[in-house]
């Protein structure tokens, strides 16, 4: 029996050429976009369970209250961890990481790497791979250094890394450390990732004395192990009594709350500020992918479907002698489901092969190291993906062709009655709706990204190379300032600057005080030189820029944007003074600049040259980015690889071995919108898939309902119909359809696109007319699709048709 | 064998009612070779879709060897119908994705015979039809009277009783036509199998023992 059914449908597949082609092409279409995102939702929803004892680890971050703010931190003050431990027998380890970037020299090798601090029950409490060395006691001495595989041979090559020395530069001396062991890497999956580790006890080098007692200085992140069946709910309500204690009197009860949250969660929660060391993603662009996928196997499910009932006129007579010769009704059934899982089978299997083709663009696309493995689950859900598959598209045909009656069938008194094309209908609706809808997305989301790239930031961003000095700002000052002296002697540098914090990297320095009339203020701030605002080609509105031959500027001159003077409410700046307590007086307003990404506002911004005295007089200081100056270079026009050069050579005057670690500001400002430059590549090739998916089905409706109108058009060329009108005859029924569509998918594209653009404090006005254009792409392609098969039914000589009656 | 009793069948279209059946009372007796003939639209399908089993009638009674049909549950009426009624259409109706040697076993996969045994029912089958030769060809490269000796041999795999056939010679040429109705005749003679056939052609009809004329739905002569 399966034999045959099965022999029937190959036979079945085989003859209709067009047909089969159609469906497989789009099912496997499908089904490859459904196996790669399969593969990132999978690795996004994985994050860090490959520890044995993920569903016991969390992760401590602290909710401050002050002047009625909150201020949430995902890094911790380097005394929790102990406290913790110490207070609660709930808690089994605990274990802190901190990140730093330092030099490394072995030998001649020397780069700036990026370093992380942690306690020595890393590698109990986590599952890492540690492939030399002792798990439980990791690191000896103070000065034992564990490396990546990846690192060991950077510095060490193909010899034995284990007891060699290499030296690190820590904030003010040069330490030597021994290597104790060879990590493996941490795993794609992991909000923990190291290529070196050092023992915490090294924090007094790093850590201010203040810093290392403080519950208001933060800095590691803190991870806490709770005992096997402890509830993390009751074990927060214990800390306010124990903080309490800690405190003393900065305590008030709930301005200081220290949260767990469950360490498999880190990486998709987006509900706390990606502030911690490793960044977070948001679970939205999941959900946006998962979305596409379904949606494009929807397009392809929906073709199958339609392409089956567009047919069943000739399947019918197959059904009525079946039945003749005694099938039973759910034979029948068996058998075009049957039909429907072997075609998805077939699909499933090109699918596959096209997924392992396509993973590595799609790596490229979306920023990822994906494999496709054929493991249980991923067996396992290309089961699951022929059963659901099958199911959905095999359901109408099956059940619609087995309920012919063979009397009607046989005599060729079958019609398809007016509900299943009411059906058939709104099956091809529902396609172009999701067509249309992801056209609009891709004409609105290609806009907004065309508006981010040529919006004017409000300063100049062209040629202009940022150079970082990796040092603190007592080391890296000094080194800033002779390397901008030793520019300014070349000719092709126009200007240079130094500053704590350059354009485009975000944030800079909050700051938060309490003014003369209790009210609480912030600002953002950042220290710059007398050279800032013209290499930035910032545009002055009022007042001056520091001088550089007037030497208190340094100390009672401050400049500020417009956006402050909006705050404070003020018509002349000029010669004021914040009202509270600060000694600088504001000599110079700035047009409204965007140093941050056009995700956000621009805030109220303050810029001085000499920072310390601004620190002593506010309440509240968030530093989010390291404090290391940067140089800003603008270039005069030339060849880039002769100008890096230049200012390399430069470098090496001043910094010696150190690593020249330079960045395009542009390309820096481009980095902001990496994510949704992935969101628009994303949608305009899914756009472009369900589109070119949607449309072959229409091209075999099309070829169908010529078919089924052979007659019909014969007749009416008999009676004298000209080309044209049988050509917009054909056309119409499915213009028709498209324009409904459109009305459908209009509101829902809106309602999407309103929800993206609401991330973007700058954004554009969806227009009108980008509907007006994807609804009019739309009847273009359907035209074109359609409109073939028609002229060619138009075409044909009415006598053959007529003849075969 | 089939007695048949009162049987209507009508169609209501607008206020009217359309009798296709009306009142037909017959009796055919098993091993009877019956022909029914009428001109078009005088009911002669219906009353043999009818005796088939694959329309019911309005009104009316059908006993088929005993059994009363339209008080049977639908299961056992299909099992009644797989195991004693074949049918032979004008337009053969050969499923064209299939060989001829399959078009002729898929009634056997219906009646769950097991693979060995239906190897040597359908071989035998093809033997006595001398189509043997033709097995593995698709209906599509047959003549018109080669395709509806498939079609009978398809009828006649599953041993059936009663044998029923619509206007079994209207789509082939008078040769071909006589060597379906000889095949009937013998059929009937040697395997007792009882036939009812639905005809134009009074040369065919007369293969028959009884000829019905149908008019208008009614009987209006048997001979």
């Amino acid at each position: 029996m399966l034999r045959n059914y099965l022999k029937v449908a190959m036979r079945y597949l085989v003859r209709h050429k067009g047909y089969t082609i159609i469906n497989i092409l789009g099912l496997a279409v499908g089904i490859t976009c459904c196996i790669l995102i399969m593969l990132f939702v999978k690795s996004e929803w994985s994050y860090d369970k490959f520890h044995s004892k993920s569903d016991r680890l969390y992760r401590a971050w602290v909710k401050e209250k002050y002047q009625k703010e909150d201020f949430i931190d995902i890094t911790t003050p380097v005394v929790m961890a102990p406290t913790l431990q110490s207070n609660f027998p709930e808690i089994e380890s605990t274990c802190r990481v901190a990140a730093f970037n330092s030099i490394f020299k072995s030998g001649v090798t020397s780069f700036n790497e990026n370093l992380r601090m942690v306690d020595s029950t890393f590698f109990r409490v986590f599952d890492f791979e540690l492939i030399k060395g002792d798990r439980k006691n990791p690191f000896p001495t103070s000065n034992s250094i564990i490396l990546t595989e990846k690192l060991a041979k950077k510095y060490f090559g193909n010899s034995d890394p284990v007891g060699k020395s290499i030296e690190l530069q820590m904030s003010l001396d040069t330490v030597v450390f021994s290597v104790s062991g060879i990590a493996k890497e941490a795993p794609v999956e992991s909000s923990i990732r190291y290529t070196a580790l050092i023992p915490f006890s090294n924090a007094k080098s790093y850590f201010s004395k203040n810093a290392m007692r403080s519950w208001f200085n933060i800095n590691p992140e803190t991870y806490v192990l709770l005992g096997k069946g402890v509830n993390p709910k009751q074990l927060e309500a214990k800390f306010p009594s124990m903080l309490k204690q800690q405190l003393g009197a900065d305590y008030k009860p709930g301005n200081y709350i220290i949260n767990l949250q469950p360490m498999t969660t880190i990486h998709l929660d987006a509900s706390l500020p990606d502030q911690g060391i490793e960044n977070i993603s948001n679970p939205k662009y999941s959900y946006i992918l998962l979305t596409i996928g379904f949606l494009i196997l929807f397009i392809a499910c929906i073709n199958f479907i339609t392409l089956s009932l567009g047919r069943s006129t000739s399947r019918a007579m197959e059904v009525g002698v079946r039945k003749v010769l005694g099938a039973e009704r759910r034979q029948i059934i068996r058998q075009f489901w049957g039909e429907a899982i072997l075609l998805t089978l077939v699909s499933v299997v090109i699918g596959i092969i096209f997924a392992a083709v396509f993973v590595k663009p799609f790596n490229t696309l979306i920023n990822r190291e994906l494999v496709l493995r054929p493991d249980l689950f991923f067996i396992g859900f290309c089961l699951l993906l022929i059963v659901i598959i099958g199911m959905i598209a095999g359901i109408y045909p099956a059940l619609i062709l087995s309920s012919f009656k063979p009397v009607e069938v046989l005599k060729g008194k079958l019609k398809l009655s007016n509900n299943s094309s009411i059906f058939r209908k709104s099956l091809i609706t529902g396609q172009f709706v999701v067509s249309i809808a992801m056209i609009v997305c891709t004409l609105v989301i290609g806009q907004q990204m065309n508006y981010l790239q040529n919006k004017d930031l409000g300063y100049g961003k062209e040629q202009v190379v940022v150079v970082s000095t990796h040092k603190p700002v007592s080391k890296g000052m000094p080194l800033a300032e002779l390397f901008r002296n030793e520019l300014q002697k070349i000719p092709q540098v126009a200007s240079a600057s130094v500053a704590l914090y350059s354009m485009a990297q975000t944030p800079w320095i909050d700051l938060g005080y309490t003014d003369d009339k209790k009210i609480y203020r912030t600002f953002q701030f950042n220290a710059v030189d007398p050279q800032f605002i013209p290499t930035m080609k910032i545009q002055m509105v009022q007042g001056r820029n520091f001088s550089a031959d007037n030497a208190s500027d340094a100390t009672t001159a401050m400049v500020v944007n417009e956006s402050l003077v909006k705050q404070y409410g003020w018509k002349d700046a000029i010669g004021k003074k914040l009202p509270g307590k600060f000694e600088q007086q504001i000599i110079g307003v700035m047009k409204d600049f965007n140093y941050e990404s056009l995700h956000t506002k621009i805030q109220p911004l303050v810029l001085v040259i000499k920072p310390d005295s601004v620190y002593r007089r506010i309440e509240n200081i968030n530093v989010a980015a390291p404090r290391q100056p940067r140089i800003s270079v603008r270039m005069k026009a030339g060849s880039i690889t002769a100008n890096i050069a230049m200012l390399k050579q430069a470098w090496k005057k001043v910094a010696g071995e150190q690593e020249f670690d330079y960045t395009f500001l542009d390309e820096n400002i481009a980095a902001q919108y990496e994510q949704e430059k992935r969101t628009s590549t994303i949608v305009k090739l899914a756009s472009g898939l369900s589109i070119f998916i949607a449309c072959m089905g229409l091209f075999g409706l099309a070829t169908l309902a010529v078919v089924r109108r052979t007659k019909e058009i014969g007749i009416r060329k008999v009676l004298g119909a000209s080309t044209q009108s049988i050509v917009s005859l054909i056309s119409k029924e499915f213009i028709t359809l498209v324009v409904l569509a459109a009305i459908i998918a209009f509101p829902l594209a809106w309602m999407f696109l309103n929800k993206w653009l609401g991330d973007f404090a700058y954004r554009i006005d969806i227009n009108w007319w980008v509907f007006i254009l994807a609804a009019f792409i739309a009847i273009v392609i359907t035209l074109l699709t359609v409109g073939f098969q028609a002229i060619k039914a138009a075409l044909s000589n009415p006598v053959k048709s007529l003849r075969t009656e | 064998m089939i007695e048949l009793q009162h049987i209507y069948k009508w169609i209501n279209s607008g206020g009217n009612r359309t009798f296709l059946l009306k009142d037909i009372n017959l009796s055919i007796a098993e091993g009877d070779f019956i022909s029914i003939m009428g001109p078009s639209g005088s009911g002669k399908s219906t009353l043999l879709n009818v005796m088939g089993m694959l329309d019911e009638p309005s009104e009316g009674q059908y006993v088929f060897m005993g059994d009363d049909v339209f008080k049977m549950k639908e299961k056992q009426r299909s099992n009644l119908y797989k195991q004693h009624i074949g049918f032979v259409f004008q337009a053969y109706h050969l499923i064209d994705e299939l060989t001829v040697y399959e078009n002729i076993e898929t009634p056997l996969l219906y009646q769950d015979i097991k693979g060995a045994e239906r190897k040597a029912i359908v071989a035998d089958m093809l033997d006595r039809f001398q189509i043997v030769g033709k097995k593995d060809l698709f209906p599509a490269q047959l003549s018109g009277g080669q395709q509806q000796l498939v079609g009978v041999a398809r009828a006649l795999v599953a041993k059936p009783k009663l044998l029923l056939a619509d206007e079994p010679t209207g789509n082939l040429n008078s040769k071909q036509g006589e060597e379906i109705m000889e095949l009937f005749k013998k059929i009937n003679e040697e395997d007792g199998v009882t036939i009812v056939q639905v005809t134009h052609s009074e040369k065919n009809a007369a293969y028959g023992s009884r000829i019905i004329h149908l008019l208008d739905g009614r009987i209006e002569s048997t001979q």
